[in-house]
């Protein structure tokens, strides 16, 4: 059927490369995120709200309900960081972040303010000065890296790095839960954060 | 601002992470806020939270989760009460807790004010702690450890000058004696595991009264 729609169509030059129809896809996904935040942002566009809400909101209740909140106010403050990301969505800026990494910091400070109710400022309403280029983050591009290269750690590396983020657990108690000791635990993920990290260097 | 003073790897994660206790991720937030070295790798872990989220398993939401959300987008926001700030020559560090604290300071000994920020958990205390020029804090040593941000001024520990923005990690194998070198009043944001261990006689009589 691919082949057959190639053939139907006027080629005036040979095509290019193809990546693989996974990678395709998931480049779509990417930045159809950033693009339905900037159309909720310039539009109030409740489609594109809906949609990021079916993809994030049970992943950031997933996260919360990793972190040992309540089914309850998991289900809260999943709805609360989905109508934060409508009314910040102008704050957004897609060179600096994914969208990912963006409702993460959104749904972690709404957890943190929550438990504490000291407000941290959300991420947008930071007056920061201007970055070196070097800082800036390609966002949707590198998002697409990490999340592969997440998938792709050795399983002991991911499941301290997931601790680390998802368990509300200061680093010796990982140790103890893993049981291993502290200066594993902190060299496996200072292993993991340094692949990832190499990951969101500019390439040469 | 540049800073010469900067939190471990490991506490810059858990601060992304948002996994620190609230009073230690404070004095951290305080630094953060100011250092762009560090702001730019807690950025790039909270790229890796973003990632993980990602990764993880969708968790059924209420069937009626949309429904309700889509309500409530047209809800005025409350607006927010005006906050109360901290002194203007303090590192640009926008905390409630620490500007509520600060209007609650106390003097302890001369030159001495301290201000509780957050109690617990356990023994540990969040504070702020004003020492007044060329003054220095009695010699002590920790349990556990102590976090300890420069909000105005400069102390010297052990030969090494800390400045406003300056990070410091202190634990049981410190004892010292830090020393305020600026011409103005040194304000630190501390957050100690548990109460001080004074060291000599000045200190086990300024104890009592500052409480730290």
């Amino acid at each position: 059927m691919h082949a057959l729609a190639i053939e139907t169509l006027p080629r005036p030059r040979p095509p290019k490369p193809v990546p693989p129809l996974r990678t395709r896809l998931a480049m779509t996904a990417r930045a159809d995120f950033a693009a339905l935040v900037a159309a909720v942002a310039a539009s109030r566009d409740r489609a594109a709200f809906t949609a990021l809400f079916v993809h994030f909101a049970p992943r950031v209740k997933s996260y919360l309900l990793q972190l040992g909140t309540s089914a309850e106010t998991a289900e809260e403050l999943a709805q609360e960081t989905l109508l934060a990301v409508w009314r910040r969505a102008p704050q957004f800026d897609p060179m600096r972040a994914a969208p990912s990494t963006w409702i993460f910091a959104i749904a972690r400070n709404l957890r943190i303010d929550l438990a504490r109710r000291e407000r941290r400022p959300l991420p947008g309403e930071e007056r920061e000065p201007i970055e070196q280029p070097d800082a800036l983050v390609a966002a949707a591009e590198d998002g697409d890296r990490l999340r592969s290269a997440v998938g792709r750690l050795p399983a002991e590396q991911a499941e301290v790095l997931r601790l680390a983020f998802f368990a509300d657990k200061p680093h010796a108690e990982i140790a103890a839960l893993l049981r291993l000791p502290l200066g594993t635990v902190k060299s496996r993920i200072r292993l993991a954060m340094a692949k990832l990290h190499a990951i969101l260097e500019p390439s040469p | 601002m540049t800073t010469s003073h900067h939190p471990t790897e490991a506490l810059l994660i858990q601060h992304a992470a948002g996994v620190l206790s609230e009073g230690r991720d404070l004095v951290l937030a305080a630094h953060v806020a100011v250092c762009h070295l560090c702001r730019s790798v807690v950025r790039r872990h909270e790229a890796i939270g973003g990632a993980l989220l990602e990764s993880l398993p969708a968790a059924a939401m209420d069937p009626t989760a949309l429904d309700l959300a889509l309500a409530r987008l047209e809800r005025p926001t409350p607006t927010e009460a005006r906050k109360p700030s901290a002194p203007d020559d303090w590192i640009a560090f926008d905390s409630p807790a620490v500007a509520k604290a600060w209007k609650r300071r106390r003097w302890a000994a001369p030159g001495v004010w301290v201000a509780p920020i957050f109690r617990g958990p356990g023994r540990s205390r969040t504070y702020l702690l004003r020492v007044g020029p060329g003054m220095s804090v009695p010699r002590h040593r920790h349990r556990g450890c102590e976090s300890v941000t420069v909000l105005k001024g400069a102390y010297d520990d052990r030969g090494s000058i800390h400045a406003p923005g300056d990070f410091a990690l202190n634990d049981e194998s410190v004892e010292h004696r830090p020393t305020v070198t600026s011409g103005e009043e040194c304000v630190c944001l501390i957050c100690t595991d548990a109460p001080l261990i004074a060291r000599d006689w000045v200190g086990k009589l300024f104890q009592p009264f500052v409480r730290i």
